[in-house]
């Protein structure tokens, strides 16, 4: 072990000894000189004007007034690009000031510079698929994860919201899901060339107002961030190797600028509310279906413990219990502070952000965070040394109930009892009322901390050739817990404080890495070539405690787990996870009309057996500029801009858990006469291995009129084979899944189109639009011997993975009322699996979302909306047979009465007819469950005004105006088309008005 | 000139970098297996953490599925299903179903009981295998070890026999076996039990090692195959199964102390986790207000008890409100909060043996035997001699005093009546939506998809 640190101490010095070895030979001593000047455009001066000596990573950028200073040599050229204006060249010569008007560009596309992760490439030249959003986009939304703010605006890239509670999780599937596994098909995150585990360090166990582990990407505050990064395809993914096959996010964080100090304040506060209410029975129309219920079940005298309709609870009461339980306003606060500045060769920027916001639930819970990120940029007077280094600290304390009362929201009967008595105690209505609002005396409680450092050292040894290393490291904290206090259970038990319990998760992660690289660069006629080749070394440790305590004398101290007479650590985990890799690039650049870029990996993890730790991954890219082609030019005269491209691949995936290959006994954490108990872990499987995933794309950019009208298109290709599963196997092995490469492939294939239009640009008004459209297709294209599988029952060749097969609901039968199913085998009874045929898809048709910017004078308005075409599972899935005693949506009037009758519910049930609760059963797993989910959603609304004050007071001041998901327009039967779970929070319509001052 | 010596330090370098990754990468992805782990080797090369292994199978049996006192354990589920427990629960618990009897092969809590006892087969099976043949044992070990394993594997697998009817009999952990694995005959599983027991009974020790009678030995093995012997009607066998334990174990005459952990007539118990804690059935039973929050004996139970038995008086607790009076099992009184534990979870205990040679004898035509063993449990609760004296009134007599003696002790009444082809007869008047089809609980859906082998599903689901 200590050997392996050895070496890549070894490495670190190496380099370092590199870099400070100064050949003689290889410097080109100029005299170095201060360059400064303003830059302005049509409308006066221009900040954030990005100036780079060329060839050189030394820049600095426009302050508010448009100047800049830097320092460079006479031979040197300067190059400013900004977003949306033409990039400008000019050679230093013997000027000390250089003032440049920047002219807006109708060709933007060859400036934006983007973010490939090991490199850096303008969009024009790109070879692979990468789908970008900016800091711009991210401050119009108020979300405190930086996955929300990627909701709906990039092709390619589906993100559902878990829930609608602070600091819960998303789903993230990059070009469809590639694994069988459900949990296979993260994507791999990288910030500032750091990649960040994508696996929370939450605990299930603990978190269960959440649905799930907390979600890891809450250490990342969404105002920090410069700009998000999604790549694709092979080209763009193979350099990831064994961690790209599920596209990879790249996020940048924001950097200092030079010039003078500005200071600049940002607030905000908003409200939010539930989305979507279902429509639920009153009471009249509840206790009617109650009465017809035992009446069909042929029951005269109501049972004892039928509170709601034996007259034990008032009939006459009525409570909307989604505004009881739900209906509470949560309200946001958000306070950002930013200081930037430096000089040509050092910038720094510091930050420091506080947000707030409460839920929608009753009693006084809430959600904060507190940010901090400092920068700083360093380049050497003489060009060769380039030195930066990020730090960025996020700490968020999350204070919750530990349920999100959704099922009691909608399943109370609507004349339950008040939940407070007159003296303000939880009302128990003598034992017969399971009062939800006794749970909020249990809390979920968390705290965490992100601390992501990281560090790019370059040198450059001579022209074009330049070493640097990457360093990073970061350190997660989280400590939650979830208290289950005596007082939450109906006080007939008796029970007293020894049986209230606490659990506590606490647990950390470490993990550095080190990529030394050599980049060279070289032009020979007209190709330039542009080399890469590095190393890395990561090594990541996980420590988790998962302790429980019980027992109090008094639940006063029940975060003092000292005073609990029962404890015991279900858990106790210290994970390595160790990673090695050798990657490189070749990009061959001719006439910069055809561009060649070949990129590969040779990757080892330790999550696989000796046999089969390593695998290489490479991909192939390619791209031709046809619109740059003489003839194009001459001929087809409303093109701007031509590209084909297309890249082939492979990536793969080591998404599993650690050690799946060794036969092991864990501490269960019980205990038996006073000895800790072992337990068998897993069914283990040594030989198992790589996931790889071979990507094809094909694609077209357009940019029409003087690229007023950008378009472009976008075909994949993703087999994904040798899937690396969980195999579920039956009980009777012991245990439910083993970890094993299956020899099946699962393609997605898909169409992009993405369509940008600059629709008026004149002096006052200015008004772009964007659109997007993404349509997925999945399939499974082979399994072999699926049969004789344990999948038999669950996939289909030829149909897509999301699909579940189902029995084929068939109405009402007007002679029984009872639902009907049909039967596909023949025999007269309704059995799994004989009769589950209906393969039935739960996923997406197409997707995409509609963005428009319009600026007029001193106002912005920009919108977001979203659409997803899809189908999911209903309300119907998790409901209860209607006529017990849980409330049921309006939709449940339309029934079964009597003979001849059809309707959309069977005969009502008290659940005492095993005829009815089997058919109702039989529903549950039928085609009825999943329908029509689609949505149309504003997903973000964003309106400001710049105050005309900078000219007299020499400070920029913005008012806004925010709002998430404002409307849905949908037909799904349910509450939210988006989470479609009756047990989670739907997310939040949320408004928001701020204020940004810059000094 | 000068290109080329950069070409050449470039080529160099290059090479340099990648001779020192290819000796470098080996080594660094070489992880140790971690502290929290032991690698199934390790296990089986120490007493002390073959023991740890054994221990933790107690401890999920203790905490999970079948003989727990947890609501998930047969007593709650198997007390609901039949005419011991009514519900009363306002808001869901997993037993609803099960006291409605309109258990789906999709119930979560059906799939919960066979998994949980199939991975406690497994942690047996790994026993087995780890100490065959070993040779950081004694001999004396490994027949401990193998004793307690087959007692468990064996136990387990008659539970499931009883409660699903044909099942698949598992003695190995080889997954590629398992995984295909067809359901047997109730008489060959019936003759594996046997068959693992007799030798539990030839490996265990002779008397209780654990001073507390947490561990099985020989009396535990023997108890078990005399209940076995009597459900497969081998009356003989049962009889003398029964005398052997009977004839080892002390008496305990006052019912008062019938469930106190140092009460001598306790054959085998579980050991709660923590002093102090006492019983998961004392915590899950007992109730102090009306109406019950989740669950209470039925009427038609407590009409059970003749007049003056004190089993009523003493194992059965009540709660009125002020109209209507409830009954909750009172066996275990003790609960949490509790300076020391006064109570284990008693899962093997003479009484039963008693009623187990009686209708044995009763059956083989030993009816003064029969009414003698009777009377000893009557006479313990305060009762008069029976009053039965042909085969079938004692046969009557034996069944009724297995339901007031035995009643919440992990599903007896459902047992008995099914063995005795009485389930319909009784249950079809109190329990409004019994079926026949009812007497076996449905194989898991999700088992018959993951292996079709296992097919057809049980009649009526």
């Amino acid at each position: 072990m200590k050997n392996n640190y050895r070496h890549s101490l070894a490495l670190a010095l190496c380099f370092a000894l590199l870099l400070s070895y100064n050949s003689p030979i290889f410097s080109q001593n100029l005299p170095q000189k201060t360059i400064s000047g303003t830059i302005t455009d049509a409308d006066g001066p221009l900040s954030g004007v990005n100036v780079l000596v060329k060839n050189t990573a030394r820049g600095s950028i426009s302050d508010l007034e448009g100047r800049y200073a830097l320092t460079a040599t006479e031979k040197d050229t300067l190059v400013f690009t900004y977003l949306g204006y033409k990039t400008q060249e000019r050679v230093i010569a013997n000027n000390s000031f250089l003032n440049i008007v920047m002219q807006l560009n109708e060709t933007s596309l060859d400036q934006v510079v983007i973010n490939a992760g090991y490199y850096k490439i303008s969009d024009k030249e790109k070879t692979g698929s990468i789908a970008r959003i900016t800091a711009t986009e991210i401050e119009n939304q108020p979300i405190s994860n930086p996955l929300a703010a990627m909701q709906g605006r990039l092709a390619g890239v589906n993100i559902i919201q878990n829930t609608g509670v602070p600091g819960g999780g998303f789903t993230v599937r990059i070009r469809g899901r590639n694994s069988i596994r459900a949990d296979g098909s993260e994507p791999l995150y990288i910030v500032d060339g750091v990649p960040y585990p994508s696996q929370s360090l939450g605990s299930s166990f603990v978190s269960t107002v959440l649905g799930a582990p907390q979600s890891p990407l809450n250490g990342i505050n969404p105002d920090n961030i410069a700009s998000i990064e999604v790549l694709k395809d092979a080209d763009a993914t193979a350099i990831y190797g064994s961690r790209g096959a599920n596209g990879v996010v790249l996020i940048t964080t924001k950097q200092g600028t030079s010039g003078k100090t500005t200071l600049s304040l940002n607030t905000s506060t908003g409200v939010g509310q539930l989305t979507r209410r279902m429509d639920l029975l009153n009471t009249q129309e509840y206790l009617a279906m109650r009465r017809e219920a035992f009446a069909n079940d042929g029951i005269t005298e109501y049972p004892f413990n039928e509170y709601d309709i034996n007259g034990t609870w008032d009939q006459s009461r009525y409570t909307d219990w989604q505004e009881e339980l739900l209906g509470h306003t949560a309200y946001f606060n958000d306070y950002g502070l930013s200081l930037t500045g430096g000089n040509e060769n050092t910038r720094y920027l510091l930050r420091a952000s506080h947000q707030k916001q409460t839920t929608v639930f009753p009693g006084n819970f809430n959600y904060k965070k507190y940010g901090a990120l400092a920068t700083v940029t360093h380049n050497a007077a003489d060009d060769r040394l380039f030195v930066s280094f990020t730090a960025n600290y996020v700490a968020d304390e999350n204070d919750l109930p530990t349920t999100a009362f959704i099922t009691p929201a909608l399943n109370l009967a609507p004349n339950a009892p008040a939940l407070y008595d007159e003296n303000g105690e939880v009302n128990w209505e003598d034992g017969t009322f399971f009062n939800p609002i006794a749970q909020l005396k249990a809390k979920y409680l968390s705290n965490s901390s992100t601390l992501l450092g990281s560090s790019t050292i370059s040198y450059q040894l001579f022209k074009g050739f330049n070493l640097k290393t990457n360093l990073g490291y970061n350190e997660i904290h989280l400590e939650e817990s979830r208290t289950s206090p005596n007082t939450i259970y109906n006080p007939a038990y008796g029970l007293d404080s020894s049986y209230s319990s606490i659990s506590v998760n606490t647990s950390s992660r470490k993990s550095w890495i080190v990529e030394p690289q050599i980049e060279y660069n070289t032009q020979m006629g007209d190709l330039e070539i542009a080399a890469l080749v590095g190393t890395t070394f990561q090594n990541e440790n996980s420590n988790g405690l998962l302790q429980y305590a019980g027992n109090f004398t008094s639940n006063a101290l029940i975060y003092n787990l000292a005073s609990a007479a029962e404890r015991e650590v279900l858990a106790s985990t210290d994970d390595v996870y160790r990673y090695n890799a050798v990657y490189g690039r070749l990009n061959f650049n001719w006439n910069k009309k055809y561009i060649l870029n070949l990129t590969g990996r040779r990757d080892g993890s330790s999550r696989f057996g000796a046999d089969t730790r390593f695998a290489n991954f490479g991909a192939v890219g390619a791209a031709w500029l046809f619109g740059e082609e003489k003839f194009i030019k001459e001929n087809v005269t409303f093109l701007s801009f031509g590209k084909i491209r297309g890249s082939y691949g492979t990536s793969g995936n080591d998404q599993i858990g650690n050690y799946g290959y060794l036969d092991t006994y864990i501490g269960s954490g019980l205990s038996y006469q006073g000895i800790p108990t072992l337990q068998p872990t897993q069914l283990y499987n040594p030989n198992f291995g790589w996931e790889t995933n071979r990507k094809l794309e094909l694609a077209l950019e357009l940019g029409l009129f003087k690229n007023s009208f950008d378009i472009s298109g976008a075909y994949y290709r993703n087999r994904s084979s040798s899937q690396l599963v969980g195999i579920p196997l039956p009980g009777t092995t012991g245990f439910p899944t083993l970890t094993g490469n299956l020899d099946a492939t699962v393609q997605n294939t898909g169409w992009e189109f993405e369509f940008d239009a600059k629709l008026l640009n004149n002096d006052n008004l200015n008004w772009t639009a964007k659109a997007q459209l993404t349509i997925p297709r999945n399939e499974l294209i082979s399994f072999p011997n699926l049969e004789s599988s344990t999948y038999s029952n669950r996939f289909v060749i030829g149909q897509p993975l999301d699909i579940a097969l189902l029995y084929h609901y068939s109405g009402v039968d007007p002679q029984t009322g009872l639902y009907t199913f049909q039967d596909f085998d023949g025999d007269g009874n309704i059995t799994s699996p004989n009769d589950a045929k209906q393969a039935t898809k739960v996923g997406v048709d197409y997707y995409g979302g509609i963005t428009n910017s319009v600026s007029y004078k001193n106002f912005s308005l920009d919108f977001l909306l979203q659409y997803v075409k899809q189908t999911g599972y209903n309300y119907l899935y998790t409901s209860a047979l209607a006529g017990t005693m849980a409330n049921q949506p309006t939709a449940v009037l339309d029934h079964w009465e009597q003979p001849g009758d059809g309707g959309f519910t069977q005969m009502y049930s008290a659940g005492y007819s095993d005829a009815a609760y089997t058919a109702y059963g039989n529903l549950l797993n039928s085609d009825a469950v999943v329908s029509d989910a689609s949505y149309l959603r504003l997903r973000n609304i964003s309106l400001s005004y710049n105050l005309p004050i900078q000219a007299t007071l020499g400070a920029k001041c913005r008012l806004y105006v925010l709002a998430q998901n404002l409307f849905t327009i949908t037909d799904f039967l349910g509450m939210d088309p988006e989470t479609q779970s009756l047990d989670q929070l739907p997310p939040l319509r949320v408004i928001n008005a701020g204020l940004e001052i810059n000094i | 000139m000068k290109t080329i010596t950069i070409k050449r330090y470039a080529t160099v370098l290059l090479w340099g970098l990648f001779i020192f990754l290819s000796s470098s990468c080996e080594d660094f992805l070489e992880v140790d297996t971690p502290n929290y782990l032991l690698s199934g080797e390790t296990i089986f090369t120490d007493t002390k953490t073959v023991e740890a292994a054994m221990v933790g199978i107690y401890a999920q049996l203790r905490n999970n599925v079948l003989l727990t006192g947890n609501p998930q354990g047969l007593s709650v589920l198997l007390g609901t299903y039949t005419d011991e427990l009514d519900y009363y629960s306002p808001y869901p618990l997993p037993e609803e179903p099960f006291h409605k009897n309109t258990l789906l092969a999709t119930n979560p809590t059906v799939a919960e009981v066979w998994n949980g006892c199939y991975n406690q087969i497994y942690a047996a099976n790994a026993i087995l295998e780890g100490v065959a043949d070993s040779i950081y044992f004694t001999p004396d070990e490994i027949a401990s070890f193998k004793g307690e394993a087959l007692f468990i594997r064996a136990l387990i697998h008659f539970y499931l026999v009883n409660i699903y009817g044909d099942i698949p009999y598992i003695t190995t952990t080889n997954y590629h076996i398992n995984k295909n694995v067809e359901r047997e005959a109730k008489e060959i599983i019936y003759a594996k039990i046997i068959s693992d027991l007799e030798e539990a009974r030839q490996l265990l020790p002779a008397t209780d090692l654990s001073g507390k009678k947490v561990r099985p030995y020989q009396a535990v093995a023997t108890a078990l195959l005399a209940r076995v012997q009597l459900y497969a009607e081998n009356w003989e066998q049962a009889s003398q199964l029964a005398t052997l334990v009977i004839d080892e174990t002390p008496w305990e005459s006052d019912p008062t102390n019938v469930f106190l952990k140092e009460s001598p007539s306790i054959l085998w118990q579980f050991q709660p986790e923590f002093e102090g804690q006492n019983t998961f059935e004392a915590q899950n039973f007992i109730f102090e207000a009306a109406p019950p929050p989740a669950r209470a004996l039925t009427t038609t139970l407590m009409d059970a008890f003749e007049p003056g038995d004190l089993r009523k008086d003493l194992w059965t607790g009540a709660v009125t409100d002020g109209s209507q009076t409830f009954y909750y099992p009172y066996k275990y009184q003790h609960r949490a909060g509790e300076p020391f534990n006064a109570e284990y979870s008693v899962v093997l205990r003479l009484a039963e043996l008693y009623l187990v040679r009686a209708e044995a004898n009763a059956n083989l035509g030993n009816l003064s035997a029969a009414a003698s063993d009777i009377n000893k449990i009557r006479e313990r609760a305060g009762l008069s001699p029976t009053t039965a004296t042909a085969q079938e009134t004692l046969l009557n007599a034996v069944l009724k005093e297995r339901r007031v003696e035995l009643f919440t002790e992990h599903g007896h009444r459902f047992f008995d009546l099914k063995r005795t082809a009485n389930l319909d007869g009784t249950l079809i008047s109190s329990k409004p939506n019994w079926n026949t089809t009812d007497r076996l609980f449905p194989i898991p859906e999700k088992e018959l998809l993951l292996n079709p082998a296992l097919n057809p599903q049980n009649p009526g689901y």
